[in-house]
């Protein structure tokens, strides 16, 4: 693995200090340049496996406390070119796929309001999975220190190069919005030591959304073609150079190229003055062997009092096995080709759920500390939202996070 | 005694929540603007940024009043329920994904009836006496 090059509490520091008062100098009309980030630290109580925010994430965090998966900090810049077109850039620092830090520009798109009800946006945009925000990273714009590991752990993607456009229509209680999207992921997913490319993939869908001023309701559907091979190309090379026809078939089916995954998702917010809950369910099927098809969904309830939320939340994931026959005879080294088939297959197994715990404190305009307890208790074969997890991982542990979200 | 203070002061910073029971406002637009009034759902669509129009057609450009903090937390308080922090959190999420854009923050009340004169969509919200015949009550909120 590559050593992460971190960046400091202390970098963190002078970054933080840096641009709040530079910010308001640099602000002008038509250019306004914004920050956000977190300063986070958590711990699991296994070290077992390694827990992660999302699978882009190539290591996690185990039984010592870590500022890795959560701690992260963005620029980003607006200029308003004329009143209908603006352009936005951002660059986010946090841990992602190369084990780094690494700044990478999460947005940088031209957006285009002719009126109040259309928008076109061309550029790098968010794959907005997340119902309340079409980024996951902001953690000052939600209640908990992370968005639900279970619901959102396995959609690595954060942007796409592409095309989006929204309509929005108002109705006599509230407002009915539909948008579609399409582009080209850009984005790795770390398998082991090795890269899963999405590079070219594409990625496409759009959503319903109906809101009214106590309820919004969202159906989505999101579909990625994926463009490359997995990083188990040598074991499905070794397949097709059996002379069982069975095991090139098992070939085809494990490929990645050209197949399809596709997203369900259904989304319900009740947003009443100091209380918001919100239910999210989703379905994500493979068009490949070489994942599971799996549910997940997510349950979380907060109350406003004064400048503290208490929060509980309740989430879960569950994947189907497929089952294949490759048509190896039980001999070595065939039946050690067989085997390894069939642990990459279980890799994207998941059987488990979440309770959370927590409580945010705004004890500043634009700062939010932030305790939350998460309790995991899963199968131990339900190792696909975890990292480095080895045989004696039980599928349960405990995740104590602190986090500081600001903006600036 | 001491750490009792201590105590209640840390107490009422986490869990105090400043009392509005009885107080008012109206929301008030540019006389111009050929708006007679407006629901409290629309409203909420201009300056929560989901839908800014206004019925004439007219672009709505609402103005939030930073160096009144006891009217803008009692409006959005009147209007939504909902504390400062929740709203800064709200336009955290909105401005962060290059949505759309909060309120048109405003330095002083002179700045104020400046735009409420000469932008045909200005929107904002006022004590009842501060009503002048530049405007137009649009909405109570109470």
């Amino acid at each position: 693995m590559n050593i992460p090059r971190s960046i400091t509490p202390l970098q963190y520091g002078m970054i933080f200090i840096l641009f709040t008062y530079s910010a308001p100098q640099l602000a002008e009309d038509r250019f306004v340049l914004r920050g956000f980030g977190t300063l986070g630290i958590a711990r699991s109580t296994t070290k077992d496996a390694e827990f992660v925010r999302d699978l882009s994430q190539p290591g996690g965090i185990h039984d010592q406390w870590s500022h890795k998966i959560d701690s992260l900090l963005g620029l980003q810049a607006n200029w308003q070119i004329t009143p209908e077109l603006e352009s936005v850039a951002q660059i986010v620092s946090r841990y992602h796929s190369d084990a780094s830090f690494q700044p990478e520009l999460m947005w940088g798109f031209l957006k285009f309001d002719p009126d109040a009800a259309t928008r076109f946006r061309l550029g790098r945009l968010g794959s907005e999975f997340y119902m309340l925000a079409d980024s996951r990273l902001v953690g000052y714009s939600y209640s908990t220190v992370r968005p639900s590991n279970d619901f959102f752990g396995g959609l690595p993607f954060s942007y796409v190069d592409g095309a989006d456009a929204l309509l929005t229509l108002p109705t006599s209680d509230g407002v009915l919005r539909t948008k579609v999207m399409a582009g080209w992921a850009r984005e790795n997913i770390p398998s082991g030591d090795l890269q899963f490319k999405l590079n070219h993939s594409l990625l496409s869908g759009g959503y319903f959304d109906y809101q009214t001023t106590l309820w919004q309701w969202r159906l989505s559907y999101f579909q990625l073609r994926l463009h490359d091979e997995s990083p188990a190309l040598p074991l499905l090379n070794a397949l097709e150079s059996t002379p069982f026809p069975q095991a090139h078939s098992v070939a085809t089916d494990l490929s990645t190229i050209d197949k399809t995954v596709k997203y369900f998702s259904l989304g319900l917010v009740y947003d009443d003055g100091p209380l918001q809950s919100q239910l999210l369910l989703s379905k994500t099927c493979f068009d490949t062997s070489f994942f599971e098809n799996n549910r997940a969904g997510s349950f979380l309830v907060s109350y406003q009092l004064g400048a503290f939320r208490p929060f509980f939340g309740f989430s879960w994931i569950k994947s189907t096995p497929k089952y294949i026959d490759t048509g190896l005879p039980p001999m070595p080294p065939l039946s050690d080709l067989d085997n390894a088939i069939h642990m990459v297959m279980r890799d994207s197994h998941a059987d488990q759920h979440t309770f959370t715990l927590g409580g945010r404190w705004d004890f500043l305009d634009n700062m939010a500390l932030k305790f939350q307890w998460d309790g995991i208790r899963g199968k131990p074969n339900s190792i696909w939202p975890y990292r480095w997890e080895i045989p004696s991982w039980s599928g349960h542990t405990n995740i104590f996070s602190l986090a500081l979200d600001f903006v600036f | 005694m001491k750490s009792i203070l201590i105590f209640m002061m840390l107490f009422s910073l986490i869990w105090g929540s400043p009392g509005y029971t009885g107080e008012k406002l109206v929301v008030v637009v540019n006389a111009a603007s050929g708006v007679e009034q407006l629901t409290r759902e629309q409203v909420i669509n201009i300056f929560l940024g989901r839908y800014r129009q206004l019925p004439s057609g007219v672009m709505a450009q609402p103005i939030d009043q930073p160096y009144n903090q006891h009217n803008k937390a009692l409006f959005y308080k009147l209007l939504v329920g909902k504390e400062l922090s929740e709203i800064n959190s709200y336009w955290a999420r909105l401005v962060f994904s290059g949505k759309t854009k909060p309120p048109q923050q405003v330095t002083d009340v002179s700045e104020l009836h400046e735009l409420l004169k000469n932008v045909p969509g200005a929107i904002t919200y006022l004590d009842i006496e501060q009503v002048d015949p530049q405007v137009k009550v649009v909405l109570n909120l109470h």
